[in-house]
């Protein structure tokens, strides 16, 4: 026998030990697909802790009639195409009720065609590319907001209350940041904003003293900073500020974390970003943050999750079954107030956007203006 | 020209962290001939212990008091901290497999490098940690020219660990044994070299010298992240083979080569931010296509490939 | 078994405190301090303390049957498996190859989709795997951009079915060359170079292709990927009104199982008769002694470009077929971590075997998922799994029978 065969089997044995085994019963069971390791983990985590704490949320409520208690399946889809379809092949064999996720919409298009072929109803709570619902899926719906409006809610804050002559557009390189990037370079270039340039950065870099030297000697009135997480946009930020950059900064809400303001600390102070308005006053939003207040601070999708696990199963709750049809039939009728958003479906499975511009002020995320009316909060 | 200046020392900033995390690579491949994959964990490890050590200091008031001691004392114990980290993943990970074929102990280190990151990322969390960078803030100006104090720390300490390294391994009879072992073991064994010890010591500076940059890291971007070696470790090898594997100065030249190209290209070359990555492999392909054992690697003979 | 003596038992008993004496020292800073920076023992302890329990079980158990204790059970397990290896080699080959081809053919009957899926993944990294094969395990060429030839194959395919609306079947072929011209054109600087510095410029090639197809927006649709793949399509006769073909696309994964199934035994076929033809022992002799074959008439650069462009037309293959499967593509699919996970199937397996590839394969691909159950622990069981077998199994799972030692092995 090997010499060293006992460090072997101890580690495998470590191992073992390490892990626990998930519990099993009789219940409704639901799916939450979304990058638990991996560079997005952090989103993945937000993700489905906020459909624990839905789940939580229900139970208090008294469950869902005729099961006995709902069991959640959290499958890690690490922003991979193949895994997430191994992961969404995976809860389509557990038979769940319905799922929410992914996060990346590279990893959610492929997951929901496998979803798809078995009518189970998917709500994505982060994906935020056009193409998501533009496919004529049955079962798709999305609870966040899309790129396209987001962007409009960027470009109507440029004009009309920073007023800037010139924008510097900064993006990392992924569906979401870049979509919205693009898109907002257009439709700025189109409201006669000049656009200095456009440039990409990669993902997981660190280093962003090249970029921002450039930015420093162009001088611009903002910087559009397009990033796919808010410690990136940390530490641009931080850097940005260290060079005595003094653009407003306006972000997107991947980078709307409070993780922003714990690593950059007082760089992030007056830093701009488009969020989905949350009315901290709602009944659902005080009944999100205690359901929530277990699992630490609420990120940026966590309400989104929250809101999307709720619709599912308040949803079910109402179809006193899990067949989708008619799951889909209670989903389409719900219009509430959720903890992220006023929620009611459009027939492509949308459910609208509502961005407002919010700025980091003392530590902490303030409401600051509202394209819609064109006011400071 | 100012412009043209900052960026200089940008990449030379850049340029001096892939050096010191070069450093264990080319040390570590020029002695055992393996590719360590696990490298870049300990650069990640090394982040993330220095920043819970000084999380402790300022819970004891010390780097209110004493910030320079602090982070000294900080950067020292991390580097011992990543130093035993290696040793045992040598004596567990790589030891056993010295004479099986290369592959698999490139395979063993590769699983080492998905453990460790898991690792840190259960103990750790997900979610980025912030180093306190206000203990070390302020700019120096000269003329136009901005240069954070953190970047003057970074450039200086990195000079200073490297002429330490190259006092070490040429003017200590450590070092003599070093590059002993790194010709022909058995020969050295049979001068009385213990290898086996000289092998663990080498594993334990290289990720002495990965540990400093990872606090360095820290501090000069702000947080530190469970995968963050990953990308520099890749770098970092590329580095190291740019300069010619298994030399010491070579990897330093590589380090800041990939460094300056990296931040040249993003700076000066339309479109160049994406492609930067592209740009430094370019280089990298081309010098080793007309000097194909890198910049001042010394001739690879066949018994070794 | 030899009667150990006391002190190596004291011995090994002071290294095994040692070792876990040394954990706990690495283990404490990562657990025992807070953010807020107070000291705490008990979680280190917890942790410390299962992995302790675990180590002491295994040292126990270890150190019985050095001293000989556990002989009672050894002699009974080691005649067991000679009564078995005994059965095994009494069954002729085609017996084994014909329950295998059963097992594979009906494994969708009596499987969910689950599996299928699973096990289609597994199909599609043998092929990769035996492609690499031909580059690691016959050459010696040690390539870490390997992945590049797979986003070859799969972006092809995707822009033909999107652009020329091409068939899946005739995409392969064109693939397949695609890919290797790809190889040709990065084998050709890179064969002047040896060893690891050839691993860096394929570990550079990989990257580059990669940000390629992230970046170039107007060919790739850059990280968005490519939507709308079809899937293969095949004509099946219908009687509905006369004799006609009904052209049919296989969207459920039974059927893409059985096209993967056909794509891997291509593969398995293709791979062996060139390992046993006169170019697979000209391949050996390079990865052997290089400076020998070629004195002994090898050409050895035209067989080093023949072994990249043929791993390349195999990983291509298999890029094809992923993109069918999927019906998109993105930039993701093809990062470097890919190419490793394909090298670590090769090496793990045993280079140059092709059933060690297979069990590889399935190894690295239901590994995760098996432990999915783990949910976080996931990849750290598996990289620690991964070194485990390494460290059990040096030269793989099943090493190949022709594989010689090369001098710094011996030493």
């Amino acid at each position: 026998m090997n010499r060293n065969m006992w460090r072997v089997l101890m580690l495998a044995l470590a191992l073992c030990l390490a892990a626990t085994g998930p519990a099993l019963g009789a219940k409704l069971k639901i799916g939450s697909l979304s990058p638990l390791t991996g560079p997005y983990a952090a989103d993945g985590n937000d993700i489905a802790n906020g459909v624990r704490a839905a789940i939580a949320a229900i139970e208090k409520e008294g469950g869902i009639p005729g099961f006995d208690g709902i069991e959640l399946m959290a499958e890690d889809s690490a922003c991979d195409p193949k895994q997430a379809v191994a992961a969404a092949n995976k809860l389509v064999s557990a038979k769940v009720a319905g799922v929410v996720g992914a996060y990346c919409s590279s990893a959610t298009i492929p997951a929901s065609e496998v979803l798809a072929e078995e009518d189970i109803p998917m709500l994505t709570p982060a994906s935020t590319n056009e193409k998501v619902t533009e496919r004529g899926l049955k079962y798709m719906f999305r609870v966040c907001g899309r790129d396209d409006d987001q962007s409009v809610a960027a470009v109507t804050f440029l004009t009309g209350h920073l007023k800037a002559k010139t924008l510097y557009v900064v993006d990392d390189k992924t569906t979401y940041s870049q979509g919205l990037a693009d898109n907002v370079e257009k439709l700025a270039a189109a409201k006669g904003i000049k656009v200095i340039a456009h440039d990409h950065v990669n993902q997981g870099d660190k280093d962003f003293s090249a970029v921002l030297t450039k930015i420093k000697s162009a001088n611009p009135d903002a910087l559009y900073m397009s990033l796919q997480n808010s410690a990136s946009g940390a530490l641009m930020l931080i850097q940005a500020r260290r060079m005595g950059i003094t653009a407003a900064v306006i972000g997107q809400d991947a980078v709307y974390h409070p993780q922003l303001m714990e690593i950059a600390k007082e760089a992030a102070e007056g830093a701009y970003l488009t969020f989905g308005f949350i009315d901290e006053n709602t009944e659902a939003y005080k009944k999100f943050a205690s359901a929530y207040a277990a699992f630490g601070k609420p990120g940026a999708y966590s309400g989104y999750a929250y809101d999307s696990a709720y619709v599912l199963l308040s949803a079910i709750k109402a179809a006193k079954s899990t067949d989708p049809a008619k799951v889909k039939a209670e989903i389409m009728k719900m219009d509430i107030q959720g903890a992220s958003k006023k929620i009611k479906f459009m027939a492509n499975g949308d459910s609208g956007s509502n961005y407002i511009i919010r700025m980091v002020k003392g530590g902490q995320f303030v409401n600051f203006w509202d394209p819609a009316t064109g006011k400071t909060y | 020209m100012e412009i043209f200046l900052q960026q200089c020392i940008n990449g030379l900033t850049l340029g001096g962290l892939y050096a010191l995390i070069a450093l264990g690579y080319t040390m570590v491949y020029g002695i055992i001939q393996l590719i360590n994959f696990a490298h870049g964990e300990f650069f990640a490890a090394g982040g993330y212990v220095g920043v819970i050590l000084l999380a402790w200091m300022a819970a004891q008031g010390m780097t209110q008091s004493h910030p320079w001691l602090c982070m000294g004392l900080a950067l020292l114990l991390t580097m011992i901290y990543c130093a035993m980290l290696a040793m045992a993943v040598e004596r567990v990970a790589y030891k056993p497999l010295r004479h099986s074929s290369r592959l698999s102990v490139l395979l063993s280190a590769l699983g080492m490098s998905i453990f460790l990151q898991n690792g840190l990322m259960l103990t750790q969390g997900v979610y980025d940690k912030a180093y306190p960078t206000e203990m070390v803030s302020g700019l120096v100006t000269f003329g136009g020219l901005q240069i954070s104090i953190m970047q003057i720390l970074i450039l200086s300490t990195t000079a200073v660990l490297l002429v330490g390294l190259n006092a070490l391994v040429f003017r200590t009879n450590v070092g003599k044994a070093m590059r002993a072992t790194a010709q022909d073991k058995v020969m050295s064994a049979l001068v009385g070299i213990n290898s086996g010890r000289i092998i663990a010591l080498t594993f334990a500076i290289g990720a002495g010298l990965a540990a400093a940059a990872g606090i360095m890291v820290g501090f000069n971007y702000g947080s530190v992240r469970y995968d963050m070696g990953f990308v520099p470790g890749i770098k970092a090898f590329a580095a190291a083979v740019l300069g010619g594997i298994g030399n010491i100065t070579g990897a330093m030249v590589g380090g800041l080569i990939i460094g300056m190209v990296e931040v040249m290209a993003a700076a000066y070359i339309q479109g160049g931010t994406e492609y930067k990555d592209v740009f430094a492999f370019i280089i990298l392909i081309a010098v080793l296509y007309f000097m194909p054992t890198g910049i001042m690697g010394e001739n690879v003979d066949d018994t070794r490939v | 078994m030899t009667p150990v003596s006391r002190t190596d038992s004291a011995r090994s008993w002071l290294m095994f405190g040692l070792g876990l004496c040394w954990l706990f020292v690495l283990l404490w800073p990562l657990l025992g301090i807070g953010a807020d920076g107070v000291l705490s023992f008990a979680e280190t302890f917890a942790v410390w303390g299962r992995i302790a329990a675990a180590a002491l079980v295994c040292m126990v158990v270890w150190r019985l049957r050095r001293s000989g204790s556990l002989g009672f059970l050894d002699a009974p397990a080691g005649s067991l498996r000679d009564g078995m290896a005994r059965v095994a080699a009494g069954v002729p080959r085609p017996v084994w190859l014909i329950a295998l081809a059963a097992l594979a053919l009906s494994f969708p009957l009596y499987t969910e989709r689950y599996a299928q899926d699973v096990a289609v993944l597994v199909l599609v990294y043998v092929c990769l795997g035996l492609g690499l094969n031909v580059v690691v395990g016959l050459c010696g060429l040690l390539d870490l951009g390997y992945i590049a030839f797979y986003g070859v194959g799969a972006y092809t395919y995707a822009l033909l079915s999107i652009h020329y609306d091409l068939s899946f079947w005739l995409s392969l072929p064109i693939a397949a060359c695609l890919a290797a011209v790809a190889g040709c054109i990065i084998g050709y600087p890179t064969l002047r170079m040896r060893g690891d510095y050839l691993a860096i410029v394929t570990l550079g090639f990989g990257e580059i292709v990669r940000i390629l197809l992230n970046n170039w927006m107007s060919l790739t649709n850059g990280p968005n990927g490519l939507l709308g793949i079809k899937s293969p399509g095949i004509y099946l006769p219908s009687l509905a009104d006369g004799f006609s073909f009904e052209h049919l696309y296989m969207r459920k994964l039974e059927y893409l199982y059985y096209v993967i199934l056909v794509l891997a035994v291509f593969t398995v076929i293709a791979v062996r008769r060139l390992n046993f033809s006169r170019i697979g022992r000209a391949w050996e002799a390079i990865r052997e002694d290089e400076t020998a074959a070629e004195v002994m008439g090898v050409n050895t650069f035209l067989l080093k470009l023949l072994a990249y462009a043929s791993g390349a037309a195999f990983g291509g293959l298999a890029g094809v077929f992923f993109a069918a499967r999927m019906r998109f593509v993105s930039p993701e699919s093809f990062s470097f971590m890919e190419s490793v996970m394909v090298l670590a199937m090769v090496v793990l397996g045993g280079m140059g075997s092709i059933p060690g590839i297979i069990l590889g394969a399935l190894a690295l691909i239901a590994l995760p998922e098996a432990f999915r159950g783990f949910e976080l622990y996931r990849m750290l069981a598996f990289g620690g799994a991964m070194t485990v077998m390494m460290l059990i199994r040096p030269a793989g799972l099943i090493p190949a029978k022709r594989m010689g030692k090369r001098g710094e092995e011996a030493e």
